[in-house]
């Protein structure tokens, strides 16, 4: 077996014997395997090392197999079908993702792919693996595209064309406008960004039209919003039933402090539970007949109800049943009733040790890292063997600031503060923003929350363009993926923000956000955050705010500015914010 | 063309050789040493100046027990029946190596086309297929271009086939042009298949393809693609050769850091004539014709005619040549075989290495029975498969049996068509 040699990674190249041999990770082509692959394979040494079969005997943690296009195939694919002058243009993202489905593929790698899908027969992710993904400090989580493909087709031709079509659409995401946007925003030049792509088996079984995992998790060794006893650096876990898009797009998962496996997050009561867990998952569409359309990213995906899982018989172990008569979530599913996701069999019986294997992978790939991480995995329990499989899909450093910061109870009240909040994230201080775009409170309405996000992404372009960083204010969630639930921007929309403030009014009184990725790109880039809840005994001065000159103003989003700058602080360790007015 | 060498009494050897291997009975083996059908006959023309010629045309259906024969269309001024023959029986063995379900057949005509008009030309493509025009068909005789002749020489030819039998049938013949039931591919299946296998090759002696050179006989459309795909791999080309049709002689072009494929053949007539006056004054040093074979280089393709690599010039292989992949018919003497072998040089055999053209020509024929045509980039990922799949057979079996990678191949080939015959209740 040939190994690579201009990488010192010591991958092996592709072999079409692959299929039947031991190899976890092969690649193709030269170059770079971008920061996603790097990641995995690195994960992949210190797993075989670090995780014996003895200390957990019903779990087996392995890394889906994996064939990584490395960026030489990016280049070739760029050069040899003249696609430069097309994507660094301002064609919107349809005319990009048409001109590379157009392109063709180095003919040195289709005879590989073909083989690929002939010899695999479960669905494929791919999956982007790009230059500046392995940047600790600007990781570009979320800004590329990953497309699952069922590979399901009797006829490796469509399996191939399906898997072709899926790579050109992962190259073509490197140059959609949200990307772009996103590098203007850090002023890096995409011109000097690659892709790999990764082109992975997907962890799960397939039952009838749905193909998905038992379990998805992302795992943190921050955590941002610490509930009870927990501590932030005690870290946070996030599952969700089926593909982890749920939990990567924001949409409702549970949540749970690794020290405290057993603590519920802060409902108001069962049926706040009921309404605020989930109800629906991601799966691999794999029903043969779908409709045509190589440029959506979920083209093979689709959002079933929980009563699909329940007829697929994926629940044990994580859901419970509420007792009407008992007006409780009893753990199983044993009764029939309402089920609730809460992986209580999984938390608070710890089957499978699983929390311990959570908590050993992090300290692992902490150490393994020198810093804090992010995880994510899918797994699946094996409920005649009582065994469970868990999937390692990713781990990247996760970026935290190191400034200290101390805020006294003096200094959190006054007729100088704009706003103050004891629930902050970030740290450090801040003294350079003379603007602030917010939504008009007059004019908010929950309804409107598509809208209002459009139009904050206008001022965010605006003032992206005059590179002049400002502060974000808004109600509900930001990044929701409910819209009902707060405002369901992309984190391209409001990338130039350096402070975002999460308020709560009468009609949109909610729990703050949990986007997973938006929270990564929050705190990669020293991005402050401040939530004021209904009851905070903090106000925000919305006289003094509205007294500002107005520099434009749509129906729901006005942008103000000042001459001096505000001046802001966030202190870590006790989670409180500051920002005082402009004087 | 060497006259006294007969590429059809080589073949027959070469089949022999493995027929006593495999051990074959004697109806057996009078069966396939010959073909089953040979059709000879007169192309009358009127040529542009008024008068009229008579010219020879061949087609030879060596053995069809596994599907319709197939073969290309050669015109050449020293074509001889024994070539045509030698070439069918290749055919059937190329068809069974890589396994796919059709015979093997060739034919062509005795002219030269640098001498004609394309008027000429195409009479003489219409001639011969009212000459055939009974024996051949989709589920008969599958003819494809050859030396000398192209897509536009099978137009004529499917145009005129059609015209007789008053009904389309794209798939009679192979290698149409794109639109008009070819094939995307096509024209670079037979280079690209060849460097698939050299690729192949170099991965079982330990090779980096990125680190090898190589020399090249002919730039035809066969090496224009292989120099093409090989180059894109990384390897370097240091030397091609190919005939100038106006000084009648070869002459091998030079360039030690490495040809450019594209700046190549800019200057390449349509025959895969390099123009010499431009050659120079792009740098390449010009060589007498034969000594592309000394160069010292990784590997050697010859891309050309049958009976290149003899026991006279096999000598002059240079000690650093590891590999031989046949781009050409026949390229390789049986004597020169043995020395090649005692070299240690490991050789593609021509049958293997040249047999993305009719794997592509299958493709076409398959396009042209659903009338539904594949992308660029499905044919050329089936391609490969289909080269690694049968390189890597027929390499197994090499190594299982210590055999050399051309007995190897002819071992695997007559084997598939034998046992078709038995199965038909033939032999």
């Amino acid at each position: 077996m040939q190994k690579s040699n201009l990488n010192n990674d010591n991958l092996p190249q592709f072999d079409r014997q692959f299929f039947s041999s031991r190899e976890k990770i092969m690649c193709i082509g030269e170059g770079s395997l971008g920061g996603k692959a790097s990641g995995l394979n690195f994960v992949q040494r210190i797993l075989k090392e670090k995780i014996l079969p003895e200390e957990f005997p019903s779990v087996e943690v392995t890394i889906p197999r994996l064939v990584v296009l490395r960026t030489q195939i990016f280049d070739q694919f760029m050069e040899r079908n003249d696609l430069h002058e097309k994507a660094y243009s301002n064609l919107n993202d349809l005319q990009i993702i048409y001109a590379f489905q157009q392109a063709e593929l180095p003919v040195e790698i289709l005879g590989d792919l073909r083989s690929l899908v002939e010899n695999v027969h479960i669905p494929l992710a791919v999956r982007s693996s790009s230059l500046l993904e392995d940047a600790k400090y600007e990781p570009l989580a979320g800004i590329y595209s990953t497309k699952m493909i069922p590979n399901n087709q009797a006829n490796p031709d469509e399996r191939f064309r399906k898997l072709i079509d899926a790579i050109k659409f992962v190259y073509a995401s490197t140059f959609f406008k949200s990307s772009k946007d996103y590098f203007d925003a850090t002023s890096h030049d995409i011109k000097t960004e690659k892709m790999a792509v990764i082109i992975q088996e997907v962890e799960g079984n397939n039952y009838g039209e749905r193909f998905y995992p038992n379990i998805s998790g992302v795992i943190k060794s921050y955590n941002f919003y610490p509930t009870g006893n927990a501590k932030p650096e005690q870290g946070i876990v996030n599952l969700a039933l089926g593909l982890g898009k749920t939990i990567v797009d924001g949409g409702t998962s549970w949540s749970y402090s690794i020290a405290y496996p057993n603590s519920i997050p802060p409902f108001a009561d069962v049926q706040d539970m009921l309404e605020n867990t989930q109800t629906k998952f991601w799966a691999i569409n794999m029903n043969p007949f779908i409709e045509y359309n190589p440029v959506a990213e979920t083209e093979f995906m689709f959002e079933a109800e929980i009563n699909n899982a329940e007829y697929d018989g994926t629940l044990n172990y994580i859901a419970s049943t509420y007792d009407p008569s008992s007006d409780r979530i009893k753990m199983g599913i044993g009764t029939k009733g309402i089920r609730c996701l809460n992986f209580s069999q999984l938390l608070t019986m710890n089957e499978f040790k699983f929390n311990n294997v959570v908590r050993k992978l992090l300290k692992i790939c902490e150490e393994a890292m020198n810093g804090p991480v992010e995880i994510e995995f899918a797994a699946n329990i094996l409920q005649t063997e009582k065994k469970m499989h868990l999937a390692f899909l990713q781990v990247r450093p996760l970026a935290l600031a190191e400034e200290v910061v101390d805020l006294t109870d003096e200094e959190m009240e006054g007729e100088e503060v704009l706003i103050a909040s004891c629930n902050s994230l970030g740290n450090g201080v801040i003294n350079n923003i003379n603007d602030i775009v917010f939504v008009k409170p007059e004019t908010f309405d929950k309804k409107d929350t598509r809208l209002i996000a459009s139009e904050i992404a206008t001022f965010n372009r605006e003032l992206i363009k005059k590179r002049k960083p400002y502060l974000l204010i808004g109600f509900g969630r930001w990044g929701s993926y409910d819209p009902w639930l707060g405002i369901p921007v992309e984190w391209p929309q409001i990338a130039g923000a350096k402070v975002i403030v999460e308020a709560n009014v009468s009609q949109m009184n909610v729990q703050h956000s949990q986007g997973s990725h938006f929270f990564h790109n929050l705190t990669s880039q020293n991005v402050s955050y401040i939530s004021i809840d209904l009851d905070s005994k903090y106000k925000i001065d919305w006289d003094w705010i509205n007294k500002q000159q107005t520099e434009r103003e749509t129906e729901f989003v006005k942008h103000v500015s000042f001459e001096n700058p505000l001046q802001i602080k966030v202190d870590g360790k006790t989670s409180r914010g500051i920002i005082r007015k402009s004087i | 063309m060497n006259m006294a060498f007969n590429p059809f009494e080589m073949a027959k050897e070469q089949f022999d050789k493995v027929a006593d291997y495999l051990n074959l009975d004697e109806a057996t083996r009078d069966f396939l040493r010959n073909p089953e059908k040979e059709y000879s006959f007169a192309i009358p023309i009127k040529m542009d100046d008024g008068t009229a010629k008579v010219f020879r045309g061949f087609r030879v259906q060596h053995n069809n027990a596994l599907g319709p024969a197939k073969g290309g269309i050669r015109f050449h001024p020293e074509e001889t029946i024994d070539t045509i023959r030698a070439i069918a029986m290749w055919m059937t063995w190329k068809c069974a190596v890589v396994d796919i379900p059709l015979g093997g057949g060739n034919g062509g005509v005795i002219c030269d086309p640098h001498n004609l008009s394309m008027r000429e030309q195409e009479s003489i493509c219409r001639g011969w297929i009212r000459q055939m025009a009974k024996n051949l068909g989709p589920l008969q005789d599958v003819p494809a271009p050859d030396i000398m002749t192209n897509a536009q020489h099978m137009l004529w030819m499917l145009d005129e086939f059609e015209k007789i039998h008053g009904k389309k049938q794209p798939g009679l013949i192979t290698g149409k042009p794109v639109g008009l039931g070819g094939s995307l591919g096509r024209n670079e299946a037979a280079g690209y298949g060849l460097i698939f296998t050299a690729r192949e090759g170099l991965k079982k002696i330990g090779l980096r393809i990125n680190e090898t050179s190589a020399s090249f006989q002919g730039f035809g459309y066969v090496a224009q693609s292989a120099v093409q795909l090989y180059n894109l791999l990384g390897g370097k080309v240091i030397c091609v050769s190919c005939w100038d049709q106006k000084d009648n002689c070869s002459y091998a072009y030079r360039k030690k850091e490495g040809i450019d494929p594209k700046q190549l053949q800019k200057i390449t007539d349509k025959f895969g004539g390099v123009n010499k006056t431009k050659a120079v004054e792009l740098g390449y040093e010009v060589l007498n014709g034969d000594e592309w074979i000394d160069q010292e280089v990784d590997i050697l393709f010859p891309c050309a005619l049958e009976n290149q690599i003899h026991i006279n010039n096999v000598s002059q292989i240079n000690p650093r040549v590891k590999m031989i992949a046949e781009g050409a018919n026949g390229p390789t003497t049986p004597e020169a075989d043995n020395i090649i072998k005692e070299r240690n040089i490991f050789l593609i055999p021509d049958f293997l290495a040249n047999a993305g053209g009719v794997s592509c020509s299958y493709f076409e024929q398959v396009q042209n029975n659903m009338n539904f045509y594949w992308e660029k980039e499905e044919v050329l990922a089936k391609l490969d498969v289909k080269m690694t799949s049968a390189f890597n057979a027929v390499y197994k079996l090499a190594q299982k049996k210590n055999m050399f990678m051309r007995d190897a191949a002819y071992v695997i080939a007559i084997n598939r068509v034998v046992q078709a015959c038995r199965e038909r209740g033939w032999i």
